[in-house]
C-alpha cells in the first residue's frame, strides 16, 4: 500500500505547479492558497521548501483537534472531516512540518490525503521531485530523508556541493 | 459579474494617481474577446489613451499592468506578465514582459490589468489583495534598491507571499532605460517601463491573493492542455529543452557565437574569441548552484549564481540571461565573468535594462577609442575596451545621472546627438532601442525583425529560430513545400518577409495570452493550434476555437500597435537599420562578409502585412476586414492609409 509522498527537493525548481495540481483537484479552480502542498520560497537565500501532509505515525494535528475532526482512514492516511472542523487552527499550530492549513474560502482546516491513492501534485511535477511511496522501513528512511533536507542551511550547501 | 469568461480574474483597477483614487471595473468583454489580453488589451487601451501629443513622461502617459488568460492557470510556461506604455527612451509604442510569480498573483489577487493614469504627489506602492486595491505611502522606500523594496513591503504586511514589480533609483532619477524588476531578479527590462512608473512617483505594485480562476469547461481545458504538454514531450525538442534547462540561456553564448551573430565591440563583429571564458561551461561549472523555474513551468530556464570569494563576491542571486552577458561581455570586450555577474546584478538592484545600459556603456568605449571623447568627457574615466573597473563605476553613475552618466542615461541616439559629430555612426538602434543580442548580417530575417518591431531593435516581436535551430518538418508544416529550402537557409532573404510576418502574428498572441517565448521561439513547439486548443475550453469564448478568427485575432493585435506608431509619425523611413548592420558587411568570423537585403525582405513583409511598400501605411481593406474601423477612421483623417 502506498500512503506517503516523499520530496527530493533537489529536483524541485520551485515552480509551484503541484500547488495548481493540487488546486485543480481539490476545488476545480486555480488557486495556489488552497492547494494542500506548499513551495515556500526565499530568494534572499535561494532555498526552495516544499510543505506537505507527511501522514506521521505519531500525528500532532489529531491530538490537538478538539472535535476529533482529524481521523487515520483505512488506507493510515490522516483525514479531515469538514463536517466536524469548527476552523479553530489548533492543528495548524500544532504542525511542526506545515502540513496542514486553513482554507482561506471555507475556514476549515485542509490537508493531503493523497488524492485517494492518486495524487494530483506528483502528476503535476514536471521535475519528478514528488513521489508516492509505500509503507516499508526504506519509504520511511526516504520520507526521513526529505525532512532533513529541508533545513534550508543544509539545501544550499548540498546544491553547492553537487558543483 | 456580468464579464462572461472565465480563465481571467474578470475584473481591473483603474488608478487615478493624480487623485489618489482606486477604481475598480469588471473586464471589458470586447476586449477579452478582440484582443485576448496582454499586448492586445494594451494597445486598444493605449490606443484610446494616448497619441502623438503625449510626453511619455509626464501624467498624461498612461502605464498598462498587463496579464493574460493564460497567466496563472497551469498552461507551461504561464507565469507571464507584461507592461505597456508610450515608450520614454523612444517616444512609440513600448512593452515589456517578465516571469516569474508575480503575473499569476495579480489574477489571484483579482485582477487581470491594473491601468495608471495621471501622478502621485507623493511617492507610493500599489497593493493588491483579494479583490481590492490600494495606494500607500511609499516615502520610506523611495531610493531603496529593488530587493530591499520587496524585503520592506513583505515586512510591511506581514507576508512572505506577497510577489512584487518594482522600480530602482534608476528609475526615480529618470534614466531613460529602467526596468520593472519583479520578485528581486526578474526584468521587464526594455524600452523603460520603469522610468514611466517612477515618473509618475509608483515605486511598483505588491499583490498577494488567495482568490481562484475558474475554467469555463475544467475537464476539457485540462485534457487540451495535455495535449499542448505532451507536444513539449516531443524527442525532436530535447536536445533545445536539455540545454535550456542545464545552462539556461547562457548557452546561447556559444551556440551564436558559433554561427557569427555574438555582438561583440559595440556590433562591430559578431564574433568574440574569448567567448569560452564568458560561456555557459565555465558558469555552470563554478559559479551555478541551482536550477529555477517560472510559475507552473516545464522549462526552468532560470539559474542562481553565486560568487565565493573575489572582488565581485556576491549570492546566491538569479543568474544573467544572454543578453546580459553579450552586452557586458562580448559587447564591451569584456571576458571578466565575475565582472558580468557582478553588472548585471546591480542593473537589478539599481533597475536599469542590461541591454540598453551595456550597450550605451560599449557605444562610449568605442567613441572613446575613435577620439571622439576622451577624458575630459568621461569625468575622467579610461573608456578603453574591456576596463571593467570603468564599467563598474560607469553603471552607478548612470544610475544616478552622474555627469558622463547622464549622458548614457539616455541611450544611445539622444547620447549620439548631445555627443555630436561623427558619434551617430555608433549608435546602434532602431527607432531609439538599443539593439538586443543578434546580428542581421549572421542571419538576415533578424534584419527584419529589428526594422519592423513596433518597440525598436528587439528580437521578441518575431525573431524566427527556425532557420537557426533547422527543423525541416516544422518548416514544411508551415509552409509552402517549395519554399523550405530558402527558409532554412540563413542568409537567404527570400521567404524571410513571410516567416517573420506568420511569426510576428504568432507573437501576438505569445504575448497577449501571456505566455513564454520558450516553448514557442526557441524550440518553435506552440503554434497558431495552441491557441485555438486551450483558448476556447478555458475562457468559454467560442470563436476562439475557429483558427481563422485566431489567426484574424493576431493580426488584430499587429495592425493595431502598427497603427499606434504611425499616428506617432513612424513609416517605412523608420523601419530600419543602423548603418553599422546595414552597410558595413561583418568583417570577421564565420558569417564574414555578411549584409542583410533588408528591402527585399520589407518588401515582401508589407505585402503580407497588408501594407502599402513606400510608407508602411495600413490598406483601409485589411483594417476593416480585422474589424478596425475605428483605426479607419483615425488614420484616415492623418492622411496615413494606403494609398
Amino acid at each position: 500500500m502506498n500512503n506517503l509522498l516523499a520530496i527530493d527537493v533537489r529536483k524541485c525548481t520551485g515552480c509551484r505547479n503541484c500547488e495548481l495540481g493540487c488546486s485543480t483537484a481539490k476545488t476545480k479552480t486555480f488557486n495556489p492558497a488552497r492547494s494542500r502542498i506548499k513551495i515556500l520560497k526565499n530568494e534572499q537565500e535561494s532555498t526552495i521548501v516544499p510543505m506537505v501532509c507527511l501522514q506521521c505515525e505519531v500525528a500532532l494535528c489529531v491530538d490537538a483537534c478538539p472535535t476529533g475532526a482529524i481521523v487515520r482512514n483505512e488506507h493510515g492516511t490522516l483525514y479531515v472531516y469538514s463536517d466536524d472542523c469548527i476552523g479553530c487552527g489548533n492543528c495548524v499550530t500544532a504542525c511542526i512540518y506545515g502540513g496542514i492549513e486553513i482554507d482561506p474560502m471555507t475556514r476549515k482546516a485542509i490537508k493531503c490525503d493523497l488524492c485517494s491513492g492518486d495524487p494530483a501534485c506528483v502528476k503535476a511535477c514536471d521535475y519528478k521531485a514528488i513521489e508516492l511511496v509505500g509503507s516499508k522501513a526504506d519509504d520511511f528512511t526516504r520520507r526521513a530523508e526529505g525532512i532533513s533536507r529541508l533545513s534550508p542551511v543544509y539545501i544550499y550547501e548540498e546544491k553547492e556541493a553537487e558543483h | 459579474m456580468t464579464f462572461p469568461y472565465k480563465g481571467y480574474a474578470g475584473y481591473y483597477a483603474e488608478v487615478d494617481l493624480t487623485k489618489g483614487k482606486i477604481h475598480k471595473r469588471e473586464m471589458e468583454k470586447e476586449w477579452a474577446r478582440l484582443y485576448l489580453g496582454g499586448t492586445g488589451v494594451a494597445a486598444k487601451i493605449l490606443w484610446e489613451e494616448t497619441g502623438p501629443e503625449t510626453d511619455p513622461l509626464s501624467p498624461d502617459n498612461v502605464l498598462v499592468v498587463g496579464t493574460g488568460p493564460l497567466t496563472g492557470v497551469m498552461f507551461s510556461p504561464s507565469g507571464r506578465m507584461m507592461f505597456a506604455a508610450k515608450g520614454p527612451l523612444t517616444g512609440v509604442w513600448a512593452e515589456s514582459h517578465v516571469g516569474g510569480f508575480f503575473g499569476p498573483e495579480v489574477k489571484y489577487a483579482g485582477f487581470d490589468f491594473v491601468i495608471f493614469k495621471g501622478r502621485s504627489p507623493k511617492p507610493v506602492y500599489l497593493f493588491l489583495r483579494d479583490g481590492t486595491a490600494e495606494l500607500i505611502d511609499a516615502s520610506h522606500l523611495w531610493g531603496r534598491e529593488t530587493d530591499v523594496t520587496t524585503d520592506m513591503i513583505r515586512e510591511e504586511h506581514k507576508d512572505p507571499e506577497i510577489k512584487t514589480g518594482i522600480v530602482g533609483p534608476a528609475a526615480e532619477n529618470g534614466v531613460l532605460y529602467s526596468s520593472i524588476i519583479v520578485d528581486r531578479y526578474r526584468a521587464a527590462g526594455r524600452a523603460g517601463l520603469g522610468t514611466v512608473l517612477g515618473s509618475k512617483n509608483v515605486k511598483g505594485i505588491a499583490a498577494s491573493g488567495s482568490l481562484g480562476l475558474e475554467a469555463y469547461d475544467m475537464e476539457k481545458y485540462l485534457e487540451a492542455n495535455e495535449i499542448e504538454m505532451q507536444r513539449v514531450c516531443d524527442p525532436i525538442w530535447t536536445e533545445s529543452l536539455t540545454s535550456l534547462r542545464k545552462y539556461g540561456t547562457t548557452d546561447l553564448v556559444a551556440i551564436i557565437n558559433e554561427i557569427g551573430r555574438l555582438p561583440t565591440k559595440n556590433h562591430w563583429t559578431g564574433f568574440y574569441e574569448d567567448a569560452d571564458d564568458i560561456g555557459p561551461e565555465i558558469i555552470a561549472e563554478k559559479y551555478r548552484i541551482a536550477q529555477e523555474a517560472c510559475h507552473g513551468c516545464e522549462v526552468g530556464c532560470k539559474y542562481i549564481y553565486r560568487v565565493k570569494d573575489g572582488r565581485f563576491a556576491y549570492g546566491p542571486a538569479g543568474g544573467p540571461e544572454y543578453e546580459t552577458i553579450m552586452s557586458f561581455g562580448s559587447n564591451c570586450l569584456n571576458n571578466d565573468i565575475e565582472s558580468i555577474f557582478h553588472l548585471g546584478t546591480r542593473c537589478d538592484l539599481l533597475g536599469m535594462d542590461t541591454i540598453s545600459c551595456g550597450k550605451s556603456i560599449g557605444f562610449a568605449m568605442e567613441l572613446w577609442e575613435k577620439g571622439i571623447i576622451d577624458k575630459n568627457d568621461t569625468d575622467g574615466l579610461d573608456l578603453s575596451w574591456g576596463n571593467v573597473d570603468s564599467m563598474v563605476e560607469l553603471v552607478e553613475k548612470i544610475a544616478k545621472r552622474e555627469g558622463f552618466g547622464d549622458i548614457l542615461s539616455k541611450g544611445v541616439r539622444k547620447a549620439a546627438e548631445i555627443i555630436g559629430g561623427d558619434a551617430w555612426m555608433y549608435a546602434v538602434h532602431v527607432k531609439g532601442l538599443e539593439a538586443s543580442g543578434q546580428d542581421p548580417r549572421a542571419h538576415q530575417s533578424i534584419g527584419l525583425t529589428y526594422a519592423t518591431n513596433v518597440r525598436g531593435a528587439d528580437h521578441l516581436r518575431s525573431l524566427s529560430s527556425l532557420e537557426e535551430l533547422g527543423y525541416p518538418d516544422i518548416v514544411k508544416a508551415r509552409f509552402d513545400d517549395d519554399k523550405t529550402e530558402a527558409i532554412l537557409d540563413i542568409m537567404s532573404p527570400k521567404h524571410k518577409g513571410e516567416v517573420v510576418w506568420d511569426i510576428e502574428d504568432l507573437y501576438a498572441l505569445v504575448d497577449s495570452a501571456v505566455i513564454c517565448k520558450y516553448g514557442t521561439m526557441w524550440p518553435p513547439i506552440y503554434y497558431f493550434d495552441t491557441f485555438s486548443n486551450v483558448i476556447a475550453p478555458l475562457t468559454g469564448m467560442d470563436d476562439w476555437s475557429n483558427p481563422k478568427f485566431v489567426k484574424q485575432s493576431a493580426e488584430r493585435i499587429n495592425h493595431l500597435r502598427r497603427a499606434y506608431n504611425h499616428r506617432l509619425g513612424i513609416t517605412r523611413k523608420d523601419e530600419n537599420l543602423p548603418k553599422r548592420l546595414l552597410k558595413e558587411p561583418m568583417p570577421t568570423g564565420p558569417s564574414k562578409g555578411g549584409l542583410p537585403d533588408l528591402d527585399e525582405m520589407l518588401d515582401e513583409y508589407y505585402d503580407y502585412r497588408g501594407c502599402d511598400k513606400e510608407t508602411g501605411y495600413p490598406k483601409k481593406e485589411k483594417l476593416e476586414e480585422l474589424g478596425l474601423d475605428y483605426v479607419v477612421k483615425d488614420l484616415g483623417k492623418r492622411k496615413m492609409l494606403a494609398k
